[in-house]
């Protein structure tokens, strides 16, 4: 029995000591990168379709890399399952066993800003290009000031979500002009910032903000919050959800008869494919913030959206697919201003000093406000039309006319 | 297993000794990467809340599904000091035990006036409203945002020890009070509260006693979670998943009503629930991650179904199923 018990623990341990081990081995010449976002639980959505975009990546990369004879670049996918204290424990794996150069990913806010912590305090250089809470690239909420740019090693591709909606003022005041707003979001960092910061722009157009309600995500029966909605008969409807509250508070809005002049979703789950698939005729007409659209004048954005499409199918990717596409050829850049120094002090530098272009956008990380190490982006607005989710504002990049006012009644009938 | 453990005139048992002993070396045997030291942190967290859990539910009968508004107030008891007064949140692990007692007394002059399933969802119920009151009033708890906190070091070999200190604190708790005639009390209370109360047992005060050493461990367990993680935020401190249920599926594969139980329970559900998220740790191809949760489900109801004393509560089913040949049969 003794050495039974004995040899089992043995067993056990050397299971334990070899599996650790087996990760880093893998891959020896390549320059390792890793990649923390969430693949299962709530948000698997989200990371599914950045997980694909950077394999997408990376395909390209390499393929030009092997052709100058360079190493090639792996990316290590880490599980964060959404939860911040996941994340935290994913990000360590990352730096302490995998020992990567640098970490990208980060979708969720506050899972993103846990990682970050810890990201920071190993002086690992973490490339956001999701997790959009303000205080990311607040150097301020490390115990730094905005002088510390050399002691701060987190950097965002993606706009903080204070500016997510700033597309959106100018379709507001120049075409809606709604008077009156109820805005209802999850009660998260993302949720309550959003809100906080939408609330905000609606003092700033002269909006009268009815109501401010959150919810938990996950929730599915949202009737008693819509019946709120809709006694106080909002113009507007601003929304901030993740796509499957998305789905489920337009489809009982439309059972509850909830007509305002417009639904306005704040990015997230709203300009997902999945929106469309779960709310079905309720994501008709529906708006949103969006950072990113594939009709936009950007070299290489549409080449991105057909060779996402021809290798895994469906409507393509929106704009977080974008943000991980781009991510990854800024990671590819940086390591190649590297100049084959590969430590992550060379890295930070490089990345100090990116200056590119992206099938998202400019990428440069500045210091503006609190914030340093951020990159400054413009915001659009895009509508769901005929099925197929169309660029609407601004004006002059649009790609399709946008339908406003909406008759309710007859899109949903038809 | 309770009587068996009287038996023994120390408090501190040769085998136990021998535990305490191999824990405290183990990092200096192994050398392990701070990922691995970093799940054996958590590992003591959830010891602790484990055996906390196990006193109240499963010594005395309080089946809590609300242990997580224990364990949120003691981590949130740190975490405020430092948002509010910049005081480091290692106070927190000196606070949060007692601020837990004073929520447990609070609630419990509500939740102990129902019984069974009734008290079950009474506790149920009352960390759900600690949950979204936190959530709420940004003004007292920074709401959603949660609260950030740079951690003391990168290492994490003393966040071990402090934690096995704890851990090992928790379980002589109950131990010791298991021994003590407090301790038969307590498994009048859980096996018939009228025949207890008919004996001139006085049943609230012991429920009472019971519930302010659980919670003191539940809300210690919070507050060195707080100091450990350096963030927390309503949603993951005060969850009824993550951390309510767990702490009772932690309690239920070690063996409620056991000592070491919720311990073995602790190790099993964060080595399962780590060995699937990380494929094996790197081994599997990735979509096994995909199963993590699955597996702690399955594991779960296999323990459930099967052995329904738990792990050490049913050792000796395990030990029969593996065909080991139990010497020591004949002789007792």
């Amino acid at each position: 029995m003794k050495y039974i018990k004995t040899l089992l623990i043995l067993i056990l341990t050397a299971a334990l000591m070899i599996g650790i081990n087996g990760c880093g081995k893998k891959g020896h010449p390549q320059l390792k990168v890793g990649v923390l976002l969430p693949l299962t639980g709530s948000m698997a959505n989200f990371g599914e379709m950045e997980r694909n975009a950077f394999e997408l990546a990376k395909a390209k990369i390499n393929a030009e890399r092997a052709k100058a004879g360079m190493d090639s670049i792996q990316f290590i996918y880490e599980d964060d399952t959404g939860k911040p204290d996941v994340g935290r424990a994913a990000m360590e794996k990352l730096i302490n066993v995998n020992k990567v150069l640098m970490v990208t990913g980060g979708y969720s806010s506050s899972v993103t800003f846990t990682a970050a912590a810890v990201a920071q305090q190993y002086r690992t250089p973490f490339l956001v290009n999701t997790g959009s809470v303000d205080k990311i690239t607040e150097p301020e909420a490390f115990n730094l000031t905005t002088n510390d740019g050399d002691k701060f090693y987190i950097y965002r591709l993606n706009p903080p979500v204070s500016e997510y909606a700033s597309g959106l003022e100018g379709l507001l005041a120049e075409v809606v002009k709604p008077k009156s707003v109820f805005i209802i979001h999850e009660n998260t960092a993302f949720g309550t910032k959003g809100a906080k910061a939408f609330q905000k722009s609606a003092d700033k157009l002269g909006i009268k903000v009815l109501g401010v309600q959150s919810y938990s995500s996950g929730t599915i029966d949202f009737k008693p919050l819509l019946s709120q909605v809709k006694k106080a008969n909002p113009d507007l409807v601003y929304m901030i959800s993740y796509v499957m509250d998305a789905a489920q508070i337009m489809k009982q809005a439309r059972e509850l008869n909830l007509k305002p002049k417009l639904f306005v979703g704040a990015g997230a789950g709203f300009t997902m494919p999945a929106f469309k698939e779960n709310a079905g005729v309720a994501s008709r007409r529906v708006c949103s913030a969006t950072l990113w659209h594939k009709a936009l004048p950007i070299k290489g954005a549409k080449e991105f959206n057909d060779a996402f499409i021809a290798k895994y199918g469906g409507d393509g990717p929106d704009y977080h697919g974008a943000e991980a596409y781009s991510a990854a050829f800024v990671v590819d850049n940086v390591l190649k201003r590297c100049k084959g120094k590969y430590d992550k002090e060379t890295v930070k530098k490089a990345l100090d000093a990116t200056d590119m272009m992206t099938v998202f956008g400019p990428v440069k990380f500045q210091a503006y406000g609190k914030k340093i190490h951020q990159n400054k982006m413009a915001t659009y607005v895009v509508q769901w039309i005929h099925g197929d989710l169309k660029l609407i504002w601004p004006k002059n990049l649009a790609n399709a006319q946008f339908e406003y006012p909406i008759n309710w009644d007859k899109i949903w009938a038809e | 297993m309770a009587k068996k453990s009287t038996k023994d005139t120390a408090l501190v048992s040769k085998k136990e000794w021998m535990i305490i002993l191999g824990l405290v070396v183990l990092p200096f045997v192994f050398n392990f990467s701070t990922y691995v030291q970093g799940l054996l942190v958590i590992m003591m967290i959830w010891v602790m809340l484990g055996t906390s859990w196990n006193l109240l539910a499963g010594y005395t009968g309080l089946v809590s599904f609300g242990h997580a508004a224990y364990f949120g107030i003691g981590a949130y008891t740190g975490g405020l000091l430092f948002f509010h007064f910049h005081i480091s949140p290692w106070w927190g692990l000196l606070l949060g035990g007692p601020a837990a007692v004073i929520l447990g007394y609070l609630l419990g002059i509500m939740v102990f006036r129902l019984r069974g399933p009734y008290f079950a969802l009474g506790t149920l119920a009352s960390a759900e409203i600690l949950r979204i009151v936190f959530g709420e009033e940004e003004w007292l708890t920074n709401g959603h945002n949660g609260i950030l906190y740079i951690t003391t070091w990168t290492t994490k070999y003393p966040y071990y020890f402090i934690g096995l200190v704890l851990a090992l604190g928790s379980i002589f708790t109950v131990k010791a009070v298991m021994r003590a005639k407090a301790g038969y009390y307590f498994l009048s209370i859980r096996e018939d509260e009228d025949a207890a109360q008919a004996l001139g047992i006085d049943t609230m005060k012991y429920k009472n006693i019971s519930t302010v050493l659980s919670t003191f461990w539940a809300g210690t367990a919070g507050a060195f979670y707080m100091i450990y993680m350096g963030f927390i935020d309503p949603e993951v401190v005060f969850a009824l998943h993550n951390i309510s249920i767990i702490t009772i599926l932690v309690g239920i594969i070690g063996g409620v009503g056991t000592i070491w139980g919720p311990a073995l329970g602790a190790a099993v559900m964060v080595f399962v629930q780590e060995f699937f998220r990380s494929a094996f740790f790197g081994l599997a191809p990735s979509w096994v991650s995909r199963l993590h949760a699955l597996a702690f489900g399955l594991l779960v109801i296999f323990v459930i179904l099967y052995l329904a004393g738990g792990i050490v509560g049913d050792w000796d089913i395990i030990r029969k199923a593996l065909r080991f040949k139990r010497k020591t049969e004949i002789a007792e």
